[in-house]
């Protein structure tokens, strides 16, 4: 079969089915993972790309995942260009940022052709956060890295698997430059393992309905969602805004938007210049930003895939923070794209408060804790994005206790699992109930919880933003409050910080992590009786400091 | 009547209230069949219950095995008709219920809304105390503050109260103490613990399984005491029967107290079913299929055996991260593609079908109640697969000037005529339920070629030799009575208890004594619970599964152990591991390997159905042919297809397609190439290799 049916139900049966694919991936590797910021956070992304590398169809997992595969297979395209370079059964990798990995050295990414009929059809490839990839510092990542090397190894998007055999040597180097190099090697296995699935159902497909159906399908997959996104583009308020914002360090980030009828424009070239710590990102990783927000704004319920990016045009300056060069350290690029994401949505909010509520707590609030578990003597390391509050819109409350807009189909750690699995003790798990986020509707709460440590000579490195200026209040609603981390050593007095690399930790010092609650919506006096009534009576609020805030009863 | 031996199974929908009957002669065996039907009758529903009985002429003096299926207990949660809950937690965690997760699916939805706990934060108390995942007591559980969280309770109208303790599956007696006291000081209130319902791990998952144990229980609790009563009133003698998710049946008693385990029992017995008449025609691998009005069922069944989980969620999809219930229930993909599915075209001139349905009212628009929408059951009708001129058993005129209407609509839409619109509605239907198909097969690192294809529920028929076709499977089964096969799974259940308790140990020399002893407690509790209802001990039955992963995975991969645990057999569970998981996901690793748990099946047999075979006689269907007619197979084209009275067909008679066997519930379509042949207890045998 090598004619192409134009049929618009085969069309949508493969379409439908590289859906199941993506998602069917996205559960071989969380079933098989060894660390639990992929199998129990499912802190990873699964997607299928064209030959040529552009997405076609994304997996669950989390927004910011979804435009990064297509960029480390383009990279992989164009380095093994030679005839013989790729062949069936091959499987690539790449985790670094300037050889197409988008974000950190913890994030591997795995691809694999796909072949039928003699040729490339399609790409399968997912990405995940590995425990630890070696690095100057467990867990790879570090506030003190000034060189992307001391960050951990680099895979310049290499092979690690030939003709269905695996590369011994490379598997080797990869596995002895971690701290935890079984975990390492399970979870590479577990990528290897998704990309292979993915594979075999492409081919079904592509025998099924034929090579050039197939082809010709996700090519107008992809116009559809072009089609999709300028359509919902024509509705947006068209000009250009602006916003500058202070940054917890003191730097002033811009952006400038500009909204045409067949385009958007995101400038970010007015920005600082890179930092020489690990605050930076590749241009990749703000044009996921960029995309995260544009898909909200446009077409939130159907699959991305790399049609729907199209109207995107993407403005950095090489050298800057938004668009880092080798070697700056990039670590903890996940907080900047965090913050372009922020301000592209801040930026936004006043012209279409429809669509945009009030901002949330904005952070990962990435926490990494190890050291040795005491009962098992085995090295542990938790590696943890927070929960916190969402902002509040025009017509309900923000979300309590939600992972940030950076993640998605992410779960926390259940402290029954933290407990046995890591070795300390998870005291409390609880809604903040700091003031913050009041409004005529308020703001999500964030959360508090306290890890107790069990033993000796362990490390705290934590990194998190809008910890001094929190999220942020829309229509006259309150801001949000602030995330830090309030550490309570056994012995001595208490300190908060929200940045800290390789702290030692001792039995019962208490790390209590405390996330901000979302911005409030609206003049607090304007807020429904009944609804003040339900915050006395839940706790969320005093009834003195109600009667200050919403006013007399 | 003296002599035979009645067996009953009826089935609470939420339309309507099935009755199945089998009058067994116990000199022949052979069994005469009656089925009947009533209007569910919310909120008394043992009202429809006796109904039914009435109306299928069943004294219930007569019968002498009753079971009971019902979604009263999934639509209490659904409809949020239960009843106002109190939960009693761990000091520090009183918020785990609202917090849950923090899982966002529907990801660039910046509306998402996170589903509401079933219990408000006021309702949310804490109790000093305080276990280890190891089981220890690090701090004591201090009691005295629970009288006053009881009269508050009282005094907010809480009717029922859930118990959930952090690391309560390692050492429940905290929350046992807590219950015993709650129990002492408000005997009226309906209470469950954590415990009492699971044994795992993940505070979330079991605090959540408690409050909606609790959420139905005062709801439940009524339901099947009035059921009894009206049993006991009408002369039944028996104990009734109910129908659990792990596909087993349990006592009414036990039930009440736990009676979250019925959140899935329609589901349930169908698969069970499925999993019985393999047995019966010798085909252990089984892919069950129920298609029924609103939605697609499907399930895997190995080697005669269903797949129980305790990875359970309600309301749970692409939008929403709905709720966890810890409890075993059959591993089932459940789709919105039924015989009422609507057909839609989106913005981009894409077609979809479903999950949306037109439900009973207004129903497909060719039942002429106002639906104007087109439907599968639409599509299917105009493509002349199922009978214009003896729609639903003929008690419905088909309206096919409203089904060519909504059809026309989709067509217009897609730029193509009604029969195009027509096939593509069927075509886009069946590829949804092939990929069901393919999620509990493939996905799973299962090959659907070394599978039957049972097919029932009122629509399993019309699709299953089109979709056994796509996933390469060789033979379909469409049971007897396939439009009520769900109630005979019913009555071929065992009383069955699924036990999963968490117990992490290192697969090694040495660790035999630890795991045999998990399963020997496990199993003197089972018998124990067993033998408080009258079974022996030595008639229950244990099938033991071991949950192994390697060592820092999470997720386990669950291995049937044969026999005692014992030092010269580990090497073999490990060997068997190893490769049941390079099955399932294409690679072993030279890694150590640790058990997080058991799964134990404890079973009793209480005298099911035993089905006798009748012999086979004439092949030729000539004297079940009712005639002939065009029906348009979609991508195989037009076909003049025989069509043939089902109530006709005898065992042993053999059908070509293009056929169609006509039934008062149901349609089989037969595909060009297919080859039917009716055996001896009046399944359809279809084989797909020609």
């Amino acid at each position: 079969m090598s004619a192409i049916s134009n049929d618009p139900i085969t069309l949508e049966i493969i379409q439908n089915s590289l859906q199941a694919a993506a998602d069917e991936m996205f559960a071989a590797m969380k079933k098989t993972a060894m660390s639990s910021i992929i199998y129990e956070v499912l802190d990873m992304g699964t997607g299928i790309m064209d030959a040529k590398g552009e997405l076609a169809s994304s997996g669950a997992g989390i927004p910011a995942f979804i435009g990064v595969l297509d960029k480390a297979v383009k990279v992989i395209i164009a380095k093994f260009d030679q005839p013989g370079d790729i062949e069936p059964g091959d499987v690539f990798a790449t985790n670094d940022p300037y050889y197409g990995g988008v974000t950190h050295l913890n994030d591997i990414v795995v691809a694999m052709p796909v072949f039928a009929g003699g040729r490339i059809i399609a790409w399968t490839a997912n990405i995940a956060h590995n425990s630890d990839v070696g690095g100057m510092a467990p867990g790879s990542l570090t506030g003190e890295a000034t060189e992307i090397f001391q960050e951990g190894l680099r895979l310049p998007a290499i092979k690690i698997i030939s003709k269905g055999e695996p590369i011994k040597p490379v598997m080797e180097i990869i596995k002895v430059n971690s701290r935890m190099p079984d975990v390492l090697e399970g979870d590479v296995w577990a990528a290897i393992a998704s990309v292979r699935v993915g594979d075999r159902r492409l081919r079904e497909l592509a025998e099924k309905y034929g090579v050039a159906t197939f082809e010709n399908d996700m090519v107008a997959f992809m116009d559809y969602g072009e089609e999709a996104s300028l359509k919902a583009l024509s509705g947006l308020p068209k000009g250009t805004f602006d916003l500058s914002e202070e940054q917890d360090d003191g730097r002033i980030f811009n952006v400038k938007i500009t909204i045409a009828d067949d385009e958007f424009t995101v400038d970010l070239r007015d920005n600082p210049d890179q930092a020489d710590n690990p605050v930076n990102t590749s241009r990749d990783g703000v044009m996921v930003a960029a995309q995260m927000i544009f898909k909200s704004l446009t077409d939130p319920y159907s699959p991305a895939n790399g049609g729907s990016f199209r109207p995107i045009n993407l403005l950095t300056r090489e050298g800057s923070v938004f668009h880092a060069k080798e070697p700056a350290p990039i670590g903890f690029y996940y907080e900047i794209e965090l913050r372009v994401y922020d301000i592209m949505w801040r930026c936004l909010a006043p012209h279409m408060p429809d669509r945009l509520a009030a901002g949330h707590f904005a952070s990962v609030c990435g926490t990494f804790i190890g050291g040795i578990h005491p009962d098992t003597g085995r090295q542990y390391t938790i590696i943890e994005p927070q929960l916190g509050g969402w902002g509040a819109s025009r017509v309900r409350d923000g979300n309590s206790a939600m992972f940030c807009g950076f993640h998605g189909e992410t779960f926390n750690c259940p402290a029954e699992i933290n407990e046995a699995r890591n070795g300390l003790y998870v005291d409390r798990m609880e809604l903040n109930m700091e003031p913050g986020g009041e409004g005529k509707h308020t703001g999500g709460r964030g959360i508090v919880m306290d890890y107790r440590i069990r033993t000796d000579n362990g490390f705290l490195t934590v990194g998190y933003t809008r910890s001094k200026f929190p999220a942020w209040g829309v229509d006259g609603g309150a801001d949000g409050s602030p995330n830090y981390v309030e550490f309570r050593p056994k012995d001595g007095e208490p300190e908060t910080f929200a940045f800290i690399s390789g702290k030692v930790t001792h039995v019962d010092d208490v790390i209590r992590v405390v996330t901000g609650n979302g911005g409030g919506q609206g003049d607090p006096k304007e807020r429904d009786r009944d609804a003040v009534r339900d915050d006395i009576k839940n706790g969320l609020i005093t009834k003195e400091r109600a009667e200050k805030v919403y006013g007399p009863a | 009547m003296a002599g035979k031996t009645i067996r009953v199974a009826t089935d609470v929908g939420g339309t309507f209230t099935d009755l199945v009957c089998f009058e067994t002669d116990p000199d022949n065996g052979r069994s005469t069949v009656v089925t009947a039907k009533s209007d569910t009758t919310p909120p008394d529903f043992e009202r429809g219950v006796l109904n039914v009985l009435e109306k299928g002429g069943v004294d219930p003096a007569t019968v002498d095995f009753l079971a009971h299926g019902t979604t009263v207990v999934i639509n209490a949660l659904t409809e949020r008709k239960g009843g106002t809950v109190g939960l009693i937690t761990t000091q520090g965690f009183r918020d785990t219920l609202e917090i849950a997760r923090g899982n966002r699916p529907d990801f660039f939805n910046l509306h998402y809304q996170k589903p509401k706990p079933f219990v408000p934060r006021y309702l949310r108390r804490e109790l000093p105390g305080r276990m280890s995942y190891r089981g220890e007591e690090m701090a004591p559980l201090d009691l005295s503050p629970l009288a006053d969280i009881l009269d508050d309770f009282r005094s907010e109208g809480v009717e029922a109260i859930a118990i959930c303790f952090l690391h309560s599956y390692a050492n429940p007696s905290h929350e046992q103490a807590t219950l015993a006291r709650v129990r002492e000081l408000w005997p009226e209130a309906s209470v469950v613990s954590s415990h009492q319902i699971t044994r795992e791990w993940r505070e979330y998952e079991r605090t959540n399984t408690a409050v909606l144990s609790a959420y139905v229980q005062p709801t439940a609790e009524r339901y099947l005491r009035r059921l009894n009563d009206g049993l006991k009133a009408k002369g039944f003698t028996g104990s009734p029967y109910i129908m659990q998710s792990n596909c087993g049946v349990d006592s009414l008693e036990s039930v009440a107290r736990i009676p979250i385990t019925m959140v899935e029992s329609g589901p349930a017995s169908g698969f069970w079913g499925a999993a019985e008449l393999g047995r019966l025609i010798g085909e252990p691998n089984v892919l069950a299929l129920d298609i029924g009005g609103t939605t697609a069922k499907c399930s895997l069944i190995e080697n005669g055996q269903v797949r129980i989980m305790t990875d359970y969620w309600i309301e749970r999809d692409r939008t929403s991260a709905g709720y966890p219930i810890m409890v075993p229930v059959v591993d089932l993909v459940e789709i919105g593609n039924g015989g009422g599915s609507i057909a839609w075209v989106d913005d981009f001139g894409k077609l979809h079908v479903g999950p949306q349905s037109a439900g009973a009212l207004p129903g497909p628009a060719a039942y002429g109640k106002g639906g104007t929408e087109a439907t599968t059951t639409d599509a299917n009708l105009w493509l002349g697969r199922i009978n214009r001129d003896y729609f639903c058993g003929g008690e419905i005129d088909a309206d096919m000037a409203a089904a060519e209407t909504a059809i026309k609509n989709v067509g217009e839409k897609l730029g193509v005529d009604a029969d195009e619109a027509a096939r593509g509605i069927i075509r886009i239907a069946n590829n949804n339920m092939v990929n069901a198909l393919k999620l509990v097969s493939l996905n799973r690192g299962f090959d659907p070629r070394d599978f039957v294809l049972v097919a029932f529920g009122g629509g399993g028929a019309m699709h299953a030799m089109a979709l056994a076709a796509e996933l390469g499977v060789k033979k379909v089964v469409v049971p007897a009575g396939a439009p009520v096969f769900s109630a005979w799974g019913m009555m071929m259940s065992d009383l069955r208890r699924d036990y999963f308790v968490t117990r992490l140990v290192d697969l090694q020399k040495g660790s035999e004594a630890t795991i045999e002893q998990t399963f020997a407690d496990t199993e003197a509790v089972a018998r124990q619970q067993f033998g408080d209802e009258g079974v022996e001990p030595e008639r229950v039955k244990f099938v033991r599964f071991g949950k192994f992963r390697y060592q820092n995975q999470e997720h386990t991969t669950e291995v049937l152990l044969d026999g005692a645990v014992t030092a010269e057999n580990l090497a073999k569970i490990e060997a068997d591991f190893h490769d049941t998981y390079e099955r399932e996901y294409t690679y072993r690793l030279d890694a150590p390997v640790e058990m997080v748990g058991i799964h134990l099946i404890a079973s009793a047999e209480i005298g099911k159905l035993t089905m006798s075979e009748e012999p086979r006689g004439e092949a030729d269907p000539a004297p079940a042919l009712k005639g002939k007619r065009a029906v348009d197979y979609a991508l195989e084209g037009i076909h003049e297809a025989d069509i043939y009275d089902g109530t006709k067909l005898k065992p042993g008679m053999v059908l070509n397609g293009p056929a169609i066997v006509e039934d008062p519930g149901m349609t089989v379509v037969l595909h060009p190439g297919n080859r039917a042949e009716l055996d001896g207890y009046g399944n359809i045998h279809i084989d797909m290799a020609n």
